[in-house]
């Protein structure tokens, strides 16, 4: 088996322009590294789209960094003409009409799309245990979970079956799968990717990201999704800029904070160590570190409770049988129609969060928890404002445990809730979150630090990220632990 | 208070949710809705130091795009993921039982 797939990118590239090798040549190792894997990391492979897109390629210039590159996608972003199911029953035989515009950027790109990963069922979850599909495996050990929602795109990019995949994080959806499984995973500003062709799970929260090998080609992916798209109001007129352009700067006089919950007891302490010796390595290179408050953080996991079940249900409400997906023979009438479908359709989590939704924004409820859930959300991102006026960056845990078992928590409706706590708050204020992994617990399992920029600050991310890397210079291929 | 809701309270959320349970699912979720109202109940707790509130986090003003035709999605495609049609039109049962 050839291994060019564990080149770095700049490398493929060389190898591409001097066509040393073809782009069916990566097309042809991903697919028989994710046909040989039994991680269950996607829903869909799309063997026959690659190889034609792949055989396109061939008569065309190598024009950037990415082209010919496989990337997977998750499942909840839809493709033209290939099954999308956000790993729901309820979407069994939707074949989107249209490309999300992250897609459309994607092959612009000339990048390849090699199929679509497992995530939890709409997106909710921590675990991706909800997947109607079956949950993804961890790759460094495949009887724990691999974090969720973004599971499948953590998964595969971990296991090395692709370089690159897209997750979306809507309460961490993106750096807790990253975290569980050793790889970089960002979540950008809210507004800086477009989230047409997301399949909506709270609007106000989700943005889609890039889950990489190593914050280089993170942020070379995040150049070719982010900009203003028409078909986003909420995206933002910003500038597309190159968020590789702070790599490799120096983070003397970086001043950097640590809010005091995210060191707090709900932290396991081998995560709390890990963090204390990258905040350490950080003061002797000349940051400076101070432990402040943020208001609120605390009441994180109440608020997305509210907004993210809220948001939900009404999301959500479109999936009723009518125009597309899974639907029941022979309904009585139109209610009969919709309660069925819905009933059979959504699995136990959805369900749980759409009832307990639709409950907290009816009639009083809605001013009792929506409103003030939106009153507290103010007052979180007030107060994030106010620690970005002093520092340039805000880091912590991503995850408050390493990856625990597959078994554990199972009929605990709250508990993916609580796996969330940390990585929440960086949602409500619409900031960028991401995660770096920064080393292993006794068990060889994978600990990520979260770093929190400024809104529309990316770069500085990414140059502290990438900083940290550097340092540790961790093998995170799990292949080689075994 | 309860550790579970009653069955009337389930179906009543259930009903807003145009949810259809099984009899299982109905005792399961006595108890989990429960678990979960019980948590969001928390919030009645949170002193508020702010009357402000934030729907989106967007940073900037929603800005309307031209109102110029586009691209129109074809109607056969669209048909194809439609579960019951009748040419293009999109066929549900009846509205209101007699």
């Amino acid at each position: 088996m050839n291994k060019y797939l564990d080149l770095s990118i700049k490398e493929i590239n060389e190898l591409l322009k001097n066509k040393k090798i073809k782009p069916i040549d990566l097309v042809n190792e991903a697919i028989e590294r994710i046909e040989n894997s039994d991680l269950n990391a996607f829903i869909t492979l799309d063997k026959e789209g690659a190889i034609k897109k792949a055989k396109e390629l061939e008569d065309k210039e190598v024009d950037n960094l990415l082209f010919g590159i496989p990337i997977a996608l998750k499942d909840n972003i839809v493709t033209k003409g290939l099954l999308t199911t956000a790993a729901s029953h309820i979407l069994d035989n939707f074949i989107p009409i249209y490309d999300a515009t992250v897609v459309e950027k994607i092959n612009d790109a000339n990048m390849i799309i090699i199929g679509k990963t497992n995530m939890d069922e709409f997106a909710m979850g921590s675990t991706s245990r909800t997947s109607y599909y079956g949950a993804p495996l961890n790759p460094w050990d495949k009887t724990r979970v691999t974090g969720g929602s973004s599971g499948g795109s953590a998964a595969c990019v971990s296991a090395r079956l692709v370089p690159f995949a897209l997750g979306s994080d809507t309460g961490g959806s993106i750096r807790q799968p990253s975290s569980y499984c050793g790889i970089v995973g960002m979540k950008p500003t809210y507004g800086r990717v477009s989230r047409y062709g997301l399949i909506a799970f709270g609007s106000s929260l989700d943005q889609i990201g890039p889950m990489t090998r190593n914050v280089y080609e993170n942020a070379c992916l995040l150049n070719v999704i982010s900009g203003r798209d028409d078909k986003d109001l909420t995206s933002s007129h910003a500038k597309v800029e190159d968020f590789t352009r702070k790599i490799g700067n120096s983070i003397k006089g970086m001043k950097i904070a640590v809010p005091n919950f995210f060191m707090s007891d709900i932290v396991d302490d081998e995560v709390k160590d890990k963090v204390n010796e990258i905040i350490e390595l950080l003061k002797k290179e000349g940051a400076s570190i101070d432990y402040i408050d943020i208001d609120y953080l605390e009441n994180a996991v109440t608020l997305y409770q509210i907004i993210g079940m809220g948001e939900a249900s009404s999301n959500l409400a479109r999936f009723d049988g009518v125009k597309f997906g899974f639907s029941i023979k022979e309904p009585k009438n139109v209610d009969d129609l919709y309660g069925k479908t819905r009933g059979e359709g959504f699995g136990e989590e959805v369900k749980r969060r759409i009832m307990v939704g639709s409950y907290l924004l009816s009639g009083e409820n809605a001013k009792i928890y929506y409103n003030k859930a939106l009153q507290i959300r103010n007052g979180i991102r007030e107060s994030f404002k106010k620690a970005f006026e002093k520092y340039d960056l805000i880091i912590g845990p991503n995850a408050t445990t390493v990856a625990y078992s597959q078994d554990e928590g199972l009929n605990d409706p709250l508990r993916s809730f609580y796996d969330d706590a940390l990585v929440f708050p960086a949602n409500m204020a619409g900031l960028p979150g991401m995660n770096v992994p920064i080393g292993f617990n006794n068990d060889n399992l994978p600990i990520g630090l979260q770093i929190i920029g400024n809104v529309w600050d990316e770069a500085t991310m990414y140059q502290l990220a990438s900083f940290i890397e550097g340092k540790l210079e961790l093998n995170l291929d799990p292949r080689e632990v075994k | 208070m309860a550790d579970c809701l009653t069955r009337e309270e389930v179906l009543h959320v259930a009903r807003l949710a145009r949810i259809e349970l099984t009899e299982e699912e109905i005792e399961k979720y006595r108890y989990q809705l429960k678990t979960l109202m019980d948590d969001v109940d928390k919030i009645k707790d949170v002193e508020l130091k702010t009357e402000e509130r934030l729907i989106s986090p967007a940073t900037e003003n929603a800005t309307l795009r031209e109102d110029t035709p586009g691209e129109m999605l074809d109607p056969e495609e669209i048909m194809k993921n439609v579960p019951e049609s009748n040419g293009n039109f999109v066929e549900v049962p009846v509205m209101i039982d007699e």
